[in-house]
């Protein structure tokens, strides 16, 4: 029973997660369409953003969290400028800015913090208890924090004229200027959007797993398969794709230890694109 | 920009392509003979060592390459090379067999591999091609890390046999990988520009067209990878003899981003790109090696150049110093 309840807790945790983390990934990908590989080095820099905020200015942790996100999210609309939009269009320079980026950010983080496993102090301590089950606060919230900003966005995307934009150039990027929208503004907004889930997500998960200057290389693989496995041009999709890696990620380990679950991991995602080449709901590329 | 107004005659059209083919073949023996006789003049072995790894690099890059030209872009590369050093360095170690056969060896179940990958694979296009591959390689890499004692896990396969019965000296192992990336670099310039290569372009133009003319679409992408496969196994299984110890952390994810950014760099439209942007990329960085941890920042600086100033890659420098030139001697008439 404790097991279970554990595992359950896992899974949602590390689903709600990655599925952050993906739909940022997303934003830019449908709508920049753009690979951003420097996302997971965004992703780290959030949690260790996060982190100085509370140690070095003594910030409450939900202040800190807050400021994390706004202040990465800047940056985002600053790389958005300066990094993607001069070669949108452009896959191979595209990928190269992105390696720049993360080279630049990977490093800094190693100079200034070491390579030593930190952590971020828990947002909320004690435990959660009714009968046999416990669960530990900090799980719940980070849980039910996840689920507020992913209903969040889905009501962004699809109740707001911002959300809707996006939607229309992610369909049909020329039929969107031809109507009159700003794709530039919107580009930044995705990109605020997308840089903020993913700094919030790397504070979360730095309390939760705690914060390595390489932790963004795992998190980008991940993504990578949510995205892919979801297909191109899809939200919903990628909920299904974060669920079921999520759930592969922390049940397997129960069975099968270390690096050949990983390896299973793996194997199930090559297999599930070759039965699916264009993912489970996109389009073909 | 203005056309010429004369239009030369066919033999002197003739002529000055003669005479480029032969400015390019002085060339590039030129750079040839310049790198083979190196070692004269550096002594250091330490510069000897990082040229060695140079040429390793190269043969996998420029095999990179070659597999672009047929429209799919592997991120697997540094996992078949993977697959190349761990073949060699098991062989090597649990069967004993000599280094003149399990090179070779290395190459051809690296391309036995890299075909039986490709064959599922070449379903997939575009960016799920890239992607597949991608978990391919992290895939294969991990499965290499569960090997346990047979692979060495995470620590490593240790004592693997040396090249050469003298392991201190270099020059055995720089001219043996200068020989390597030579035939490697020839065979696929060879490969590229005959009927093959041909056929692959026109799939990477465009897949329905090419078959409607009576290519074999799925067999000629199976082939490439294999191709390239062979040489980048046999660079692997090279590394793995050289380095005698190896680490399954040098066949990652971000090995691959590597090697694709010595692709990039140096353009991936020309066939010298990967070998310039392969020399830059490496050496540039070695010169920095007293800034330490410091040092990424300088391979991100020269990437960040050439990002924003050279559209086509390092390759491209001439063609570019050509434009520039014509335009402004066209300016001024």
């Amino acid at each position: 029973m404790e097991q279970i309840v554990a595992t359950l807790t896992n899974v949602l945790i590390l689903s709600s997660m990655y599925i952050l983390v993906a739909l940022g990934f997303a934003f830019l990908f449908n709508i920049l369409g753009i690979i951003n590989l420097a996302h997971g080095a965004i992703y780290m820099v959030g949690g260790y953003f996060g982190l100085a905020l509370i140690r070095l200015l003594g910030l409450n942790p939900w202040a800190a969290l807050v400021l994390t996100g706004l202040s990465i999210a800047t940056v985002g609309l600053f790389l958005e400028r300066f990094c993607f939009r001069p070669f949108s269009g452009d896959f191979n320079r595209t990928v190269m800015i992105c390696v720049v980026i993360t080279v630049v950010l990977q490093t800094a983080v190693n100079i200034i913090a070491g390579t030593q496993i930190l952590s971020l102090p828990p947002f909320v301590e004690g435990i959660f208890k009714i009968g046999p089950v416990s669960v530990s606060y900090e799980r719940i919230v980070t849980f039910a924090l996840g689920i507020t900003l992913l209903v969040a966005i889905i009501w962004f995307v699809h109740r707001t004229k911002w959300g809707q934009q996006m939607r229309a150039i992610s369909q049909n990027r020329e039929g969107a200027l031809l109507q009159g929208i700003n794709v530039h503004y919107i580009s930044a907004l995705a990109c605020f959007i997308g840089c903020g889930l993913a700094a919030i997500a790397g504070c979360l998960m730095g309390a939760y797993l705690g914060l390595g200057p390489f932790m963004g290389d795992f998190m980008l693989v991940k993504v990578l398969m949510i995205v892919i496995l979801a297909g191109i041009g899809t939200i919903s999709g990628i909920f299904i794709a974060g669920l079921i890696l999520g759930a592969l990620d922390s049940i397997l380990p129960l069975f099968i230890s270390g690096a050949p679950s990983d390896a299973s991991v793996i194997a199930i995602v090559v297999v599930l694109l070759l039965i699916r080449p264009q993912g489970f709901f996109g389009h073909e590329a | 920009m203005k056309r010429d107004k004369k239009v030369p005659s066919a033999t002197a059209l003739s002529s000055h392509i003669e005479k480029r083919i032969w400015e390019k073949a002085a060339l590039y023996t030129g750079v040839v003979i310049i790198v083979a006789l190196l070692p004269v003049f550096l002594r250091s072995i330490y510069v000897m060592h990082v040229l060695i790894l140079t040429f390793i690099y190269v043969v996998a890059a420029v095999s990179l390459r070659t597999i672009t030209i047929s429209g799919q872009f592997p991120l697997a590369h540094a996992g078949f090379m993977g697959i190349g050093a761990y073949c060699a360095g098991m062989t090597s170690k649990w069967l004993g067999w000599p280094p003149w056969i399990t090179i070779p060896t290395a190459g051809l179940v690296t391309m036995g591999i890299g075909m039986l990958m490709g064959y599922p694979f070449s379903r997939l296009r575009a960016l799920y091609y890239a992607m597949g591959s991608l978990f391919f390689g992290i895939g294969v890499m991990q499965i290499i890390q569960a090997g346990g004692i047979w692979t060495g896990g995470y620590s490593g396969l240790i004592g693997i046999s040396p090249l050469f019965p003298v392991t201190t000296a270099k020059i055995y192992y720089y001219y043996f990988f200068l020989g390597l990336t030579l035939v490697s670099i020839v065979a696929l310039y060879r490969f590229e520009f005959c009927r093959i290569g041909m056929n692959l372009k026109a799939i990477a133009q465009s897949h329905l067209v090419a078959s409607s003319v009576g290519i074999n679409e799925s067999w000629y992408r199976i082939l490439v990878v294999g191709v390239g496969c062979f040489f980048v196994g046999m660079a692997g299984a090279g590394y793995a003899h050289y380095n005698q110890v190896l680490s399954p952390a040098s066949f990652n994810f971000l090995a691959t981003l590597w090697l694709v950014m010595y692709v990039l760099i140096g353009g991936i439209g020309s066939f010298a790109g990967p070998i310039i942007g392969t020399f830059i990329l490496i050496l540039i960085p070695e010169f920095f090696r007293d800034l330490r941890m410091y040092s990424p920042f300088i391979s991100a600086a020269i990437l960040g150049i050439v990002v924003y100033l050279m559209p086509q890659g390092l390759a491209s420098i001439p063609q570019l110093v050509r434009t520039r030139v014509t335009e402004r001697r066209n300016g001024k008439r």
